[in-house]
């Protein structure tokens, strides 16, 4: 049988980490909730919601208090039709690993029935919604997790999120020599081919007009 | 000595795809390394905000070439946390076969692309050979040779075929014979030894913190794996330890570890095969018709409005994940954003920086050992 960790030990250090992110942060607007996945093994996950100003402290908390060492992904989003104060939203995945340098010749086989405390895997999410406006600004962890460096360059590139104290901000993705401005995954850019504008948009082609018999595929 | 600086790519078989790496040396010393992304950058993320979510499946097979299972399975997972489905037993079990063959597969393609770069062209030819074997049950469940669209939101979309299951033993049984041919015609090759061993060193807390994951880790002495950290699919009920290589030095792991971790890995996928053939509820030998709700769950087709996704997957080159929005303003059945972590996309990066002290005729044997995917890299 392989082994796993149990929905008791990954309750218990979500919980944990709830009541420790709340502790420090309780009152400033950052609101920390345990949150079950909707499939599979139902396992829970640490979501935050924190206003961006006090994101850097947030995140340092988690990096030496709590233990999360790896940042798998920045992302983010633009909402053109939402509320004032949730025009973009950056979104954050970071995950707790048990990983510790080994000498030579040696190995851990961790037990996962045995680990406790801040040696559970922890899965994080976190929410920081921006204001509505042309820049939206969120403070940079390059720093703090050398993974979130390219994440962040991505992040900016494709959505053009900018990432405050980022050294070295180019493009990855996007040619080098894309215009100032140019993030494709701003919703007022649509999905063209050619010039058949909706073929994408509406692949079913429900709100096709007469008149664009000839045009749309 | 004077410096000066060297382009590797985007055409070289150092490569494995197509990027750039800008290598600044000194004499035969890499002193400062500069990676090029995004020559094949397809905007993956953008069309598969106007596909439905059985659409966008195809797409996702098409990240990466050589692991095209996984990556639909990542997908597949993250979309039934976005839409709540819970998906049956028997499709978790067959699931959890073709994401296993997928990463044998993978990894011979890795070795079989590998093995040249340090001087071996025999164990290429051999790889595909056995490569092949897998594929060919692949295609017996998703129909095609390398883009299978198989799994589908809420299950798969066929059970497994008559026979399947017999001939995947006799693959397997096979199959573990000529690993034995690859590790001795590798682990006594002097010319293998001497290009992989001592070079490339990697730590793992490093790595972990660079947002390297998956065989490249665990071959730094680290049993760190998602199927059992963040468990899902039915990876808890059958035989299986992760694979993790004991590091040489101090230094972390060479290229050599991460050779030999990959070869492990393939074993244990084997046993899982084998444990999940025999373990499969209903029986391998039942094939129950397309549709059946053994096989796949009623799944919703539009996504509740507000409601987020993501799911973290071990994948052949580390951890992948998908992060879905769904619904939104008149998107109906379309997600509202979609975004893909991709494993190697961070740890290029992360391996151009490792280069930087070693020799330049060392850089296709550290570049090669960490398995680079430039499909699934530029999205």
């Amino acid at each position: 049988m392989g082994m796993a960790i149990t929905s008791a030990q990954n309750k218990a250090a979500v919980d944990a980490a709830v009541a420790a992110v709340m502790d420090r942060f309780g009152g400033t607007g950052i609101e920390a909730t345990s949150v079950e996945h909707s499939t599979g093994k139902h396992a829970s996950f640490l979501r935050i919601i924190s206003p961006p100003r006090q994101w850097l402290g947030l995140a340092k908390f988690l990096r030496f208090d709590l233990g999360v060492n790896h940042c798998s992904m920045v992302t983010g989003t633009h909402f053109p039709d939402g509320a004032e104060e949730r025009g973009w939203e950056v979104a954050y995945h970071f995950m707790r690993m048990p990983v510790k340098n080994q000498a030579s010749g040696a190995c851990v086989e961790h037990d996962a029935a045995t680990l406790t405390g801040l040696e559970i895997p922890l899965e994080v999410e976190i929410f920081i919604p921006l204001a509505k406006g042309d820049s939206p600004v969120v403070d940079s962890i390059q720093s703090i997790w050398v993974g979130a460096d390219w994440n962040e360059k991505e992040t900016w590139d494709l959505v053009g999120i900018e990432f405050k104290g980022h050294k070295d901000m180019m493009r990855v993705l996007n040619p080098h020599d894309s215009p100032l401005g140019f993030h494709p995954l701003q919703k007022q850019h649509k999905l063209r081919y050619h010039d058949y504008n909706e073929m994408y948009d509406d692949a079913q082609g429900f709100e096709r007009k007469p008149t664009d018999s000839g045009l749309v595929k | 000595m004077a410096q000066m600086w060297i382009t590797m790519g985007p055409q070289h078989p150092m490569t494995h795809g197509l990027w750039t790496l800008r290598v600044k040396v000194d004499g035969e010393t890499v002193v400062d390394t500069e990676p090029e992304l995004g020559y094949i950058h397809r905007g993956v993320e953008k069309i598969c905000e106007s596909r439905d979510f059985t659409q966008i499946v195809p797409y996702c097979d098409r990240l990466c070439y050589a692991s095209a299972m996984t990556w639909a399975h990542s997908y597949c997972y993250a979309v039934e946390d976005l839409l709540e489905v819970d998906v049956p037993e028997r499709a978790e079990y067959v699931r959890l076969i073709a994401v296993e063959m997928q990463r044998i597969a993978s990894h011979l393609m890795w070795l079989g692309a590998y093995t040249p770069d340090v001087g071996n062209l025999t164990v290429f030819v051999w790889c595909l050979r056995d490569r092949e074997m897998f594929l060919d049950l692949m295609q017996e469940l998703g129909g095609s040779r390398m883009h299978y669209n198989f799994p589908r939101p809420g299950g798969i979309k066929r059970d497994i075929p008559p026979g399947f299951a017999n001939r995947a033993r006799a693959k397997i049984a096979l199959f573990l014979e000529r690993m034995k041919e690859y590790e001795m015609l590798l682990d006594e090759s002097t010319i293998f030894l001497v290009r992989t061993q001592g070079v490339g060193y990697a730590k793992a807390e490093e790595m972990v913190n660079a947002g390297v994951t998956g065989p490249n880790v665990r071959a730094a002495g680290v049993n760190y794996d998602v199927r059992w950290a963040h468990p899902y699919s039915v990876y808890d009920e059958v035989d299986w330890t992760s694979s993790v290589e004991k590091p040489s030095s101090v230094k972390g792991a060479d290229c050599y570890d991460r050779y030999r971790v990959r070869m492990t890995e393939m074993e244990e996928s084997c046993r899982m095969i084998i444990d999940a053939l025999d373990k499969i509820p209903g029986g391998s030998d039942t094939t129950y018709q397309s549709g059946d709700e053994k096989i796949i769950a009623k799944v919703p087709s539009r996504a509740p409005e507000g409601a987020t996704g993501h799911h973290h997957f071990e994948d052949s080159r580390g951890e992948s994940m998908f992060y879905l929005q769904g619904g939104g303003e008149g998107r109906g059945k379309y997600p509202y954003r979609v975004s893909i972590r991709s494993p190697m996309f961070i740890t290029i990066p992360f391996v151009a920086e490792t280069m930087i002290g070693y020799k330049i005729a060392d850089i296709p044997a550290i570049m090669g050992s960490f398995d680079p995917c430039i499909g699934e890299t530029d999205r």
